[in-house]
């Protein structure tokens, strides 16, 4: 069925008297993809990764049935998910040490299947941080949230990157679609996507291997919404549908059906993950070392030269700090955790934290609101026989239409939806009123015909949201946490309105009766789709970071994750994130080749 | 079908909007153990729930998922041993779980005080019609100031309720349960919703997009 290979060993006896070629911190989206290109240039690579390596073939047991689970799938009831309650009327730190819960988990841990990703999210408990409520997700394991990921592999476009060229918002990005085109490719044909080619300008296509199908609520939809010029799309998956014959650690999606189980997780790796996509065929360059359990703690400076040295890191079992050396530091550890990194690296030469001369470090953070959507059924599929619709690695993604070429009165930007329907392995039993017969009937004969979708807006770029370093409270290792100063402003919520109101007229418009529809934002943090806190530009008076990722600060120094965004957009990122660190990286290899860094 | 991040915060939210426990039902609870034990001494103790609990709580699934011409009921998935088992798992020195504990237990006995209000009898005495009733009764929607709030638990103010909401309220929970130890089991998964999926396919199911006409947006 699949011909999934054991990951090697991780080489990691790192020699702290050597000079590396580079250290990339970080080993998810951005990390494994700098790791990745580096070693394929001959670079002599060392990783460093907080977290743990954790072997997801073997964890996420996605062909297990619930009832073969002594808990059903979930993780043990000492354990606790933070609700959505908690994190709109609380302040973090959202778990106190003295929290009764063995250990407590972002929101995320609240799905089915909880046990099998308990593993991969951090435990609150050790990782707290302050100031404004925000529903922070992190993996910290190697690999980091690819782990988990929802899988939604979007392209931007000059929609997005020039931005303020079109509505005078923010500012415009320094690259535009057609530098980074090439590099969407390489990515689609490295790591495998699946979609149907729409022609769309806003949501350009991907070299796309098979689509999904489309259920037949799916079909109704995107009929009706054809009249008025929106498109629903097969769910544009960073999966394999099709095989890749270059890697031997991912096997094609054979469409099991388990992917609405647990938080994304796929054991089979044809979702697209960081360490079988990218680390383990880096390995195979023998030009790479990887080290689990390394907590960076600042990027440390030559006095003389004020360049980056090396990397401090903790090693999370023992608590020792150690430093690491490198020709070049390239960051790659998350739009938060880069810029909290950056922030703790103070030095006589960058009293500020280390590519802050602009000051801009943490702030112009930016990201996705969601929370509005609606939820129905197609009357005349009630009662149908039913069909597989969960063998697909997603449901349909209907992209943005507004502010395109029409201009909204309430608010700038735009919002896609992503959606499900049909049938799964549990149906939505909870919504169907009563007991009894009639209540078995109708959830057996109503699951098939139910459909939802929800929003995900843009969020401007706003030099006032940001993070900053707590100057009291520290981790468990002792690094200074992260202090959010993050709110939705009136953009998003008159956005978030027009979302919910859309999304309702959308399914009116199709005849599918809505038996729910949100209105109500969710917390800050919700979409996992943080970015912006070390953004690129051509002015280093209002940027971090060139448009190779290179801080304009310190030219031995790179950010190659989702900081560097200039603008959050409404697709979601990942994909934009590889495409970019690749860009980048090989840039970097370059101007190291050339004596230039 | 894949669970978006929206649907299941939905999920989670039904599993985290139980009912609030009033004061004074452990007690009750009690009460309905040591009333119902000589009637039901055939039914086994679970691990959390006594004898008679278990034989209430076998009957109160049963009622709400029952066995049809389709499939097998709650009875048959073992839905009360689940719902038993689980709650024998909570660790009672975290205030949350013990919480949810003794609230199952007064849920039950408010079950029985409901019972004994209307007919006289505890409910496994009631007829079927009467037992019905009552639980179309607590199956009410709670109006909106009843529904349980999602605050944080310290900030909770427990209330002095009427039986009649703590029984909707309980409702609430344990059909939740129900569904959620039916529809994970072997006979729901498979004999009543006839799930095709957890096995490799060669072919996703549906239409293909590329047979469907294409879109044109406004904008080109």
């Amino acid at each position: 069925m699949t011909l999934l290979r054991v990951p090697p060993p991780l080489p990691r006896v790192v020699d702290l008297k050597r000079t590396y070629d580079a250290i990339v911190v970080g080993s998810g989206a951005a990390g494994g993809m700098a790791a990745h290109v580096l070693t394929s240039h001959g670079l002599d690579v060392l990783l460093l990764e907080a977290g743990k390596q954790v072997d997801t073939t073997a964890e996420l047991k996605s062909l297990e049935w619930p009832y073969d689970h002594p808990r059903r799938g979930d993780m043990p009831y000492t354990s606790h998910a933070l609700r959505g309650a908690e994190y709109a009327l609380r302040k973090p730190p959202y778990a106190p040490k003295d929290s009764p819960w063995k250990t407590v988990q972002s929101y995320v841990q609240g799905w089915s299947g909880s046990d099998y990703s308990k593993n991969i999210l951090v435990d609150e408990k050790e990782h707290p941080y302050t100031g404004t409520s925000y529903a922070w997700v992190r993996a910290r394991v190697l690999g980091g949230k690819t782990n988990i990921w929802g899988r939604l592999a979007l392209r931007l476009s000059d929609y997005d990157f020039k931005g303020k060229s079109h509505d005078g918002w923010g500012e415009d990005w320094p690259i535009s679609y057609a530098d980074i085109e090439p590099y969407y490719d390489k990515v689609d044909l490295y790591l495998g996507i699946s979609g149907h080619p729409e022609g769309l300008a806003h949501l350009p296509d991907s070299k796309f291997q098979r689509a999904t199908r489309l259920n037949a609520a799916e079909v109704r939809l995107r009929q009706s919404m054809a009249k008025s010029g929106k498109v629903l799309t097969p769910y544009r998956a960073g999966v394999t549908t099709d095989g890749l014959k270059h890697n031997k650690f991912r096997s094609r999606c054979f469409g099991r059906g388990a992917c609405n189980r647990r938080a994304g997780g796929c054991d089979i790796h044809a979702a697209f993950d960081s360490p079988t996509g990218l680390i383990y065929p880096a390995l195979e360059t023998g030009h790479l070392i990887v080290r689990t359990g390394s907590i960076a703690r600042e990027i440390t400076v030559d006095p003389a030269t004020g360049k980056a040295r090396g990397v401090s890191f903790v090693d999370a079992a023992t608590g020792t700090t150690m430093e690491a050396r490198a020709r070049v530091v390239v960051v790659g550890a998350s739009t938060l955790e880069s810029a909290r990194l950056l922030l703790n690296s103070k030095s006589a030469a960058h009293p500020n934290g280390i590519g802050n001369s602009s000051g801009h470090v943490g702030h112009n953070f930016c990201e996705h609101v969601m929370g509005p959507g609606v939820d129905g059924f197609v009357k005349d599929l009630v009662g149908k026989p039913r069909t597989l619709d969960d063998g697909r690695p997603g449901g349909f993604y209907v992209p943005r239409f507004r502010n395109l070429k029409d201009k909204q009165k309430d608010f700038l930007r735009g919002y896609g939806f992503e959606g499900s329907s049909g049938t799964g392995m549990f149906p939505g039993a909870s919504r169907a009123p009563g007991f009894g017969a009639a209540y078995k009937k109708s959830v057996r004969e109503y699951d098939g015909a139910t459909i939802g979708m929800g929003g995900f807006g843009e969020v401007l770029s706003r030099y006032e949201n940001a993070v900053s370093v707590d100057p009291e409270v520290k981790d468990k290792w002792g690094v200074p946490v992260l202090r959010f100063d993050f709110k939705f402003g009136e953009n998003e919520k008159k956005m978030a309105a027009d979302m919910a109101n859309t999304a309702k007229e959308i399914f009116d418009e199709a005849g599918i009766e809505v038996v729910d529809h949100d209105r109500k934002i969710l917390t800050e943090g919700w979409s996992i789709h943080e970015l912006g806190t070390a953004r690129m530009g051509n002015d280093p008076k209002t940027s971090v970071l060139t448009q190779h990722q290179q801080s304009h600060d310190v030219k031995n120094l790179f950010v190659v994750d989702g900081s560097s965004h200039v603008s959050a957009s409404c697709q979601n990122p990942t994909w934009t994130i590889m495409a970019l660190a690749w860009r980048s990286c090989d840039y970097l290899a370059d101007e190291l080749r050339k004596g230039n860094l | 079908m894949t669970v978006t991040r929206r649907d299941a915060l939905k999920l989670a939210a039904v599993a985290a909007a139980t009912p609030l426990l009033p004061r004074g039902m452990a007690e009750a609870a009690e009460a309905t153990a040591a009333s119902t034990a000589g009637k039901t001494a055939a039914a086994a103790a679970g691990r959390f729930f006594s004898a008679p609990e278990m034989a209430l709580l076998d009957e109160l699934v049963e009622i709400i998922i029952p066995a049809d011409a389709h499939s097998g009921g709650a009875r048959a998935a073992g839905v009360a041993g689940y719902i038993d088992g689980r709650l024998a798992q909570y660790d009672p020195a975290i205030p949350i779980l013990k919480a949810d504990r003794e609230r199952w237990k007064a849920g039950l006995a408010t079950v029985d005080a409901l019972a004994r209000e209307t007919s006289g009898k505890t409910f496994l005495e009631s007829s079927p019609a009467e037992q019905t009733a009552l639980l179309e009764r607590i199956a009410k929607p709670l109006t909106e100031a009843e529904i349980p709030t999602e605050e944080p638990e310290e900030r909770r103010q427990p209330a002095a309720e009427k039986p009649e909401t703590v029984g909707q309220r309980f409702f609430v929970e344990l059909k939740s349960w129900t569904a959620r130890g039916y529809y994970t089991s072997k006979v729901g998964i498979h004999d009543e919703m006839e799930y095709k999926g957890n096995r490799a396919i060669l072919e996703f199911s549906g239409t293909d997009v590329a047979t469907l006409p294409p879109v044109r947006p406004p904008q080109d």
